[in-house]
């Protein structure tokens, strides 16, 4: 039983509050992702976690049990930092047992445990080498196998993917995953890099300025935004971001905005009714912007836009578009390579009134957002 | 990253250090105790407080001699270190083969100890026979008369000092050039190439980026250089038995004499000595500085 | 035109060249002397009136066999070996755990304290030995091997200080922060991990202790005078007093010095390094 519980957590670095006010709940076994730009404070909320920072105010409870007090090495946790942090003077087996050592476990379990994690992390025949003569995807191994060889109640890693190449990259995130299933370790994983948020948690924390923006499973952070940032940071290419008014037109609810009135989903935004002559700010993904070449039939709820054809970006399989709408105005939108679209052209694109995000320009919020707890369920 | 600033820091945490500052701070204060307690007493007549050790020692014509040779000293071999290290440093500048090799061999003087550089010199300058005075005398082939008569270099005063500076620069020229030499090494190579590109030549690159940028190099060996020009020993030890220095005044008053006291007193005056010099020294750096500067 | 060029640029190559031959001669010639004197035979040195030659007329290794046969000689350097291996030892004891502080904690006037450590190495070691040697006829420390163990550790101090320091800054933060989130204590942390990675450094400033206690003159010649203990350096002090024959004082030198010269060499790094940070700051 390691739920990490953190209840209106405050740091402050000199004068710079780095994390403020914070509340999260990461449930016992749960895989969760701390997800933002640098800077944002999540490295800093991971060693709080581990004790490598002082918690300047608010609970820190894992387990039940008050640990804002605890030196980190009462902590029952394990941590991956970025660099691995492999003692360059000690073998794999050494840095691997150096823990066990210290808690001065018997040879006889320490070698048990030795075997079963170098078999689950494939680290045969690596174990009298220095970090120095072997490999970087091994060395991840090494440090993660290090971790989980004291069997923490919670294990925090810190970018630990950020030093592999694309490749390894990916084989590392399908192993991480095999081993969370197989562990069951409650994770706590920090990373700039929305993909492997997206592929490898549970839940993703998303954190910006020392604020949580959103705390959710990763296709809801991506359908239901709750904030701008939110909207922004997840999902490539970059979300557009277009201003304009909720209203009315022959029975017809729709978004009165510079590129024309977009119509609105009945079914989805039903309330919008409740919201006319306010200010709002649409947020439309490229996925959403659709190229008539490629569409079998129009729902009732898009809307049809011209735009002349500024820049082609490919992408490998699709490529962005960048189409001009007014002077001012440009959408990006994806089509598909096959799509026989030249610079300069002008092209009938259609916008899903399903899947449009409107945000309150003030405070940056969902206007419809369904009003989850941030402390999970 | 923002949280290197915060190292968790506590006074409880720090006191390893606490022996080694207990150690240097110990004998930092015996050494000015007993160094105040010896210089106003006269160990002789049992006296203590009194100025009369003071007195008598600035009274005494070898005190006089000696800071005043200790001064020549200074004055002669702290330019003669500096313009040794420059010359070093420019010549082991510019990278060309064998430079690690030489930069070794440069090194070398460091590595032997300055005794063993004085008995060195000391056979060398032996008297009546000896490697210099049979070169001076004429009898290796290659090098014509120029001394009629060995001469007795240890004896004299000026030769015996002369030589001692001699050994002295010798075995300090690796400490002037390394110094020397990394400020150099802290110039912007590109520089040169803008200069040259201005049409710079090479006496020019010199007098109008060299010598200005290694000036706070240049400061440092001086003021080093001089204050081990102050303290010195062994040179003048092995060599100029007969013609004191500060420091081997020192040594004779209370090895052969025994007066503590009035090494004490000697010792204080070599200390304050060093003490002007250096201020004297940052103050015109500093002044310069300002001047430069505007 | 261009030939002037070029004859400018060949006659500055060649100043270039006689300059660093000359260096080299300056250098090495001292060295050489030193040699051909030790391996000198008596009629190469009193040559009754023609020139000293500049190799030995009968080169021979004999002083040295005279000197390895002289008890005295291997009392000394016993003595010498003996007080410089313990200055090492207390040098390290005390000044390790002070270079770990300076070198993992961000102290207040760290870098003050670092220059103000350097700067004791300013006072004329003949200024502190009168005051010494008098605390240590007081508490009977005089003529001991210990007092001069003591007096070379306050010479070596700031040195092994400064080495150590720099030898426990560069660890990663990272290691020590993965120790304590395993369990290590913080002493667990200086053993396991902090010490070993110091060791080369740590290493070097071993070398530089041993060195400078190795062929230290003024205080071991102040605290033992010419009495029962002697060291090295001492008993080439004494033959010096008795108009020895050139060629023992030379062999003796060398054996002085060699221990030095190859450490030395070996420790190029750490020793330039040492002196240049020392100076510029």
């Amino acid at each position: 039983m390691a739920e990490v519980v953190l209840k209106n957590i405050g740091k402050k670095f000199d004068d710079h509050q780095v994390i403020n006010n914070l509340n999260l709940l990461i449930g016992d076994g749960e895989f969760v992702t701390l997800l933002g730009p640098s800077g944002c404070g999540k490295t800093t909320l991971l060693r709080m976690i581990a004790g490598l920072e002082t918690v300047d105010n608010g609970d820190l409870i894992v387990g039940g049990k008050r640990y804002n007090d605890i030196p980190p090495r009462e902590r029952r946790i394990a941590m991956v930092f970025q660099s691995y942090a492999l003692f360059p003077h000690m073998t794999v087996r050494a840095n691997i047992l150096f823990g066990l050592k210290i808690q001065k476990v018997s040879p006889t379990r320490m070698q048990e445990k030795l075997e079963w994690v170098i078999a689950m992390l494939g680290l045969q025949d690596l174990e009298d080498r220095l970090p120095k003569e072997i490999s970087g995807g091994q060395r991840q191994r090494v440090a993660l196998a290090r971790a989980l060889v004291l069997d923490p109640d919670v294990l925090l890693l810190d970018e630990p993917l950020s030093n592999l190449d694309a490749a390894l990259r990916e084989m590392a995130m399908e192993e991480l995953k095999r081993i969370h299933r197989q562990v069951g370790k409650t994770i706590i994983y920090v990373t700039h890099n929305q993909v492997e948020a997206m592929t490898m948690s549970e839940r993703i924390a998303l954190l910006s300025g020392g604020e949580l923006e959103q705390y959710d499973e990763p296709r809801y952070v991506y359908d239901r935004p709750e904030t701008m940032f939110s909207a922004q940071f997840i999902g490539s290419p970059a979300i557009n971001f277009i201003d304009g008014v909720i209203a009315q037109k022959e029975n017809q609810i729709g978004i009165d905005s510079r590129i024309g009135f977009l119509l609105l989903d009945k079914e989805r935004f039903g309330r919008a009714g409740e919201f006319t002559g306010r200010k709002v700010k649409v947020g439309i993904r490229p996925q959403n912007i659709s190229y008539l070449e490629h569409r079998a039939a129009r729902r009732y709820s898009d809307t049809s836009l011209t735009i002349t054809v500024e820049l082609i970006e490919s992408l490998g399989d699709r490529s962005l578009i960048v189409g001009k709408v007014s002077d001012e105005i440009t959408v990006r939108f994806l089509i598909t390579r096959e799509a026989d679209i030249a610079l300069d052209q002008e092209v009938r694109i259609f916008i899903d009134g399903r899947r449009l995000h409107l945000f309150d320009p003030r405070t940056q919020k969902n206007i419809f957002a369904a009003r989850r707890k941030t402390s999970g369920e | 990253m923002t949280w290197k600033k915060t190292k968790i820091f506590k006074i409880q945490e720090i006191w390893p250090i606490l022996p080694a500052a207990l150690y240097l701070l110990g004998f930092l204060i015996i050494v000015l105790l007993y160094l105040l307690g010896l210089s106003f007493s006269n160990t002789a007549r049992g006296v203590f407080p009194t100025l009369e050790t003071y007195a008598e020692v600035f009274g005494m014509p070898e005190f006089r001699e000696a800071l005043l040779n200790t001064l020549v000293f200074v004055i002669i071999g702290t330019p003669l270190e500096l313009f040794v290290g420059l010359f070093l440093a420019l010549l082991l500048y510019k990278s060309f083969v064998l430079r690690n090799f030489i930069r070794s061999l440069v090194l070398i003087p460091l590595a032997i100890p300055a005794l063993v550089t004085a008995i060195i010199l000391f056979i060398l300058f032996d008297f009546p026979g000896g490697h210099v005075n049979h070169l001076l005398l004429g009898k290796y082939d290659a090098v014509p008369q120029i001394i009629q008569a060995p001469v007795n270099w240890r004896g004299a005063k000026i030769f015996s000092l002369g030589i001692s500076l001699l050994g002295k620069v010798w075995r300090d020229m690796p400490i002037s050039m390394l110094i020397i030499l990394s400020g150099l090494n802290s110039i912007d190579p590109e520089l040169f190439d803008a200069a040259r590109t201005m049409g710079a030549g090479l006496r020019q690159q010199l007098r109008r980026i060299i010598l200005p940028l290694i000036i706070p190099s240049m400061s440092a060996v001086v003021l080093l250089r001089s204050i081990e020009m102050w303290k010195e020993f062994i040179f003048p030890f092995v060599l100029a038995g007969q013609h004191n220095l500060l420091g081997t005044l020192i040594e004779s008053f209370y090895n052969n004499w025994g007066y503590a006291d009035k090494a004490a007193v000697v010792a204080l005056v070599l200390v304050g000595c060093i003490v002007c010099t250096s201020l004297l020294l940052i103050l015109a750096a500093e002044l310069n500085k300002r001047i430069v500067q505007g | 035109m261009s030939n002037i060029v070029k004859i400018s640029a060949l006659s500055r190559k060649v100043f270039w060249l006689c300059a660093v031959i000359f260096t080299v001669l300056l250098i090495i010639a001292p060295v050489f002397l030193l040699f051909k004197y030790s391996i000198s035979d008596a009629s190469s040195i009193n040559t009754g009136g023609s020139p000293v030659p500049l190799w030995p007329y009968n080169p021979t290794f004999r002083n040295f066999l005279y000197l390895f046969s002289d008890n005295q000689f291997y009392g000394v350097v016993i003595n010498s070996l003996l007080i410089a291996f313990f200055t090492v030892i207390v040098s390290l004891l005390i000044g390790v755990p002070a270079s770990y502080v300076l070198g993992r904690y961000q102290i207040p006037l760290r870098k003050p304290l670092l220059v103000g450590l350097i700067s004791v190495r300013l006072f004329p070691d003949i200024a502190s030995v009168i005051p010494v040697a008098e605390f240590f006829i007081t508490i009977e420390a005089h003529n001991t091997y210990w007092g001069v163990v003591l007096a070379h550790t306050l010479l070596a101090l700031p040195y092994v200080i400064f080495i150590g320091t720099s030898a426990f800054e560069p660890i990663p933060r990272d290691l020590e922060h993965q120790a304590m989130v395993m369990g290590a204590n913080r002493f667990q942390i200086f053993l396991k991990i902090l010490f070993p990675l110091a060791i080369p450094g740590l290493t070097a400033a071993a070398i530089y202790t041993f060195l400078l206690s190795w062929d230290e003159f003024i205080f071991a010649y102040f605290l033992l005078g010419l009495g029962r203990i002697s060291t090295l350096t001492l008993y080439l002090k004494q033959k010096l007093a008795y108009a020895p024959p050139q060629n023992l004082l030379a062999t003796i030198s060398v054996c002085l010095s060699f221990p030095v010269i190859i450490f030395s060499l070996l420790l190029q790094k750490h020793m330039s390094a040492g002196i240049t940070s020392g100076a510029v700051k």
